[in-house]
């Protein structure tokens, strides 16, 4: 057995599969399948593709129901579940909250910019049915930025395990997942993105198996008058999560671990911790000042 | 904090496995890691010892918490030298005696690891027999990762009873108790750079002397040349303090670099630098080149020639004089799914012109090389 990394682009970032085969055409093939498939849902579920799914929902808005495949179905069901569960705060629809916040310039959206965008935000409203799916109003956005990724992760790994291959990690931009633990039983060591420090670790995670997401205030930010504003939005507010720097959850699903985590920033430091933790999943917080709370159990 | 009831984990991942992904089981570790490791030495320094060294070891986690680990070796010394240093007329001069002496050394050692989070508490058991030397030692440490696991702190303590004895003289049967101490702290740097620092101090008392050792000088005036048999101090207490970095290149290979400063009360500063980079050729493949320097001062009560009158502790062992060296090194590795092999050559040069202003005078150049092969098959 011989590990064999293949990094590749999608979803605007450097990904990576790292595959442990006997040979290097089974690691390539297991591999690429694994990519495939993460282009696929790049593919269906992009906000920047006007024919993907996604745009056609969106373009639909305030008119007919569209109709969508079971998958689609099924993510959608998955994001009613987040926002119930959340008591509103995992909102797929509030993805349009990006028309005030430029996070390229140091600015904060006033009461002025963000009240019109509330008013389109609200998954409740979605019409949702087993085949359909409309959105209520012209303006009205679905947006699958909270879980697409995740769920890529996951897909790539059952087309990993549907080829055999039993210790493999896939890592789309820090969201990852590992099938098992690397020949001879060690388990692989994930660093945890240092929030405040490009390219450093702010700790190191063992990991067997299981999915490993982080959410934080560090990707997409801007700083005024010493605040920071990042992008993990409330939908109900159209204000920037506060408390963490960043949360770190470890699932059996990578679906599961970026929802818990980006449920924890929004429900800030004392709510968000609290929510990890009836969750029962190892997770590591950064908070605001720096300090490391690490939940992952052991080393 | 809440209590964990699970059914908001279980709703997630009932609506996450309504979709076709697969759940993992979140494991931090594998339950069962083991490894067994047999090695072998060779080494040969010109024409005058042979020593090949058959190790064994076994290692095995069990649980998530205990690690146990034993190894097993045997030496097997042939042609050691007893060794004189001799001068005519006023001028050091050495002879090497041809004696050949056959050994056999027998080792073992039990290590015992409990890990509590972030704490982990060792226990080890070392014994070693030899027809002239018989070592107990037996040591505590614990070593503490803070939060994040980027820092880890280690301490350490250990104490080794010894008995000298000599195949020569039967009746020589003395202690040397020695008292080790050790605090280290390893950092994470980046994702790939590593460093760590530790100091190392030990407190030793009892017998130091080599009863095969003698010095032997001849004075123009007298005679008969005197005599006089290795004596040392009865203490010695040292102070080593090491560093190490590294940084690995993902896909190409790693850097190591290693500091050792070390100074004891006999009078030895010594300087050790290493500098080795690993190639990863391909997955199963990988060379890595080494170089490492060390200098080291005299001890104070090192000498070639019994003064008049004869001093209370005075040694000829070239060991204690003052020299440079430098040994460049080779290893490849070769690993196939659970199994590694690695095979390294090497080769020791020690003169008195590699330590800077000059060794001491009239040491006698070494020059050895060695090799080392180790399988290790983990599971």
């Amino acid at each position: 057995m011989t590990l064999y990394p293949f990094t590749f682009q999608a979803m605007a970032s450097t990904n990576e599969v790292q595959v442990h085969a006997a040979t290097p055409e089974a690691a390539r093939f297991a591999a690429a399948l694994a990519i495939e498939e993460v282009r696929r849902i790049e593919a269906k579920y992009s906000r920047y593709r006007p024919e993907s799914v996604l745009s056609r929902i969106n373009a639909a808005a305030g008119d007919d129901p569209v109709s969508v495949d079971p998958e689609t179905a099924q993510l959608l069901a998955y994001a009613d579940s987040c926002y119930r569960m959340s008591d509103g705060l995992f909102d797929a629809t509030s993805g349009i909250l990006r028309l005030a916040w430029d996070f390229k310039k140091p600015r904060v959206p006033t009461e002025r910019d963000l009240a019109p965008l509330r008013t389109r935000i609200g998954w409740p409203r979605v019409e949702l049915t087993a085949t359909t799916v409309r959105l209520p109003e012209a303006g009205m956005e679905l947006d699958f930025g909270g879980f697409g990724k995740e769920y890529a992760v996951d897909r790539a790994v059952a087309v990993l395990l549907e080829q055999g291959v039993t210790s493999a990690m896939v890592n789309l931009a820090g969201d990852l997942a590992i099938t098992g633990p690397q020949p001879g039983g060690a388990p692989w060591r994930v660093g945890v993105q240092h929030p405040r420090r490009t390219g450093a670790v702010v700790a190191t995670v063992e990991v067997a198996s299981g999915a490993l997401a982080t959410s934080g205030d560090y990707e997409r930010y801007v700083e005024v008058d010493g605040v920071r504003h990042c992008h993990v939005l409330d939908p109900r507010t159209g204000q920037s999560a506060r408390g963490f720097q960043s949360v770190t959850a470890i699932a059996p699903a990578c679906l599961v671990a970026g929802t818990a985590t980006t449920i924890a920033m929004l429900k800030g430091v004392a709510l968000g911790q609290e929510w990890l933790a009836a969750l029962g999943l190892p997770h590591l917080c950064v908070l605001e000042d720096g300090a490391v709370v690490d939940r992952t159990g052991g080393r | 904090m809440a209590a964990t009831d699970g059914t908001a984990l279980a709703a997630l991942m009932r609506a996450a496995l309504a979709l076709p992904v697969l759940a993992l089981p979140v494991r931090a570790h594998a339950a069962e890691v083991g490894e067994i490791g047999f090695a072998l030495l060779g080494y040969k320094e010109r024409g005058l010892m042979k020593i090949s060294e058959p190790l064994m070891w076994g290692k095995v986690q069990i649980g998530d918490n205990w690690t146990v680990s034993a190894s097993a070796l045997v030496d097997i010394v042939t042609g050691a030298s007893p060794e004189l240093v001799s001068n005519a007329s006023g001028t050091p001069m050495r002879t090497v005696t041809g004696a050949s002496i056959s050994d056999r050394r027998t080792a073992g050692d039990l290590k015992v690891t409990r890990r509590f989070g972030a704490l982990a508490l060792g226990a080890s058991r070392a014994v070693s027999n030899e027809e002239d030397y018989r070592s107990r030692a037996f040591g505590l440490d614990a070593s503490y990762e803070l939060e994040g696991k980027l820092t880890t702190l280690a301490a350490g303590y250990g104490k080794s009873n010894d008995r000298v004895g000599s195949a020569d003289n039967p009746d020589l049967d003395e202690r040397r108790d020695t008292k080790e101490y050790l605090l280290g702290v390893t950092q994470v740097i980046s994702p790939t750079a590593l460093a760590q620092s530790s100091l190392q101090w030990s407190r030793g008392k009892g017998y130091y002397n080599d009863p095969y050792k003698r010095t032997l000088t001849f004075y123009p005036d007298a005679d008969l040349p005197i005599l006089y048999d290795d004596t040392r101090p009865a203490e010695r207490n040292t102070l080593a303090w090491l560093t190490r970095y590294r940084n690995h290149d993902p896909g190409r290979g790693t850097l190591q670099a290693d500091y050792r400063y070390y100074h004891d009360d006999w009078g030895i500063s010594a300087h050790t630098l290493e500098v080795a980079y690993q190639w990863d050729l391909s997955e199963a493949w990988s060379v890595r080149p080494s170089l490492r320097y060390y200098t080291q001062s005299a001890a104070d009560f090192y000498g070639q020639v019994v003064p008049r009158p004869p001093p209370e502790v005075l040694s000829s062992d070239q060991r204690l004089a003052a020299f440079g060296g430098l040994s460049p090194a080779v290893r490849l590795t070769w690993r196939l799914d659970t199994v590694t092999v690695e095979g390294t050559a090497g080769y020791y040069y020690n003169a008195a012109n590699l330590r800077p202003g000059g060794g001491t005078e009239g040491f006698v150049p070494l020059r050895a090389y060695y090799g080392l092969l180790t399988i290790v098959k983990s599971f």
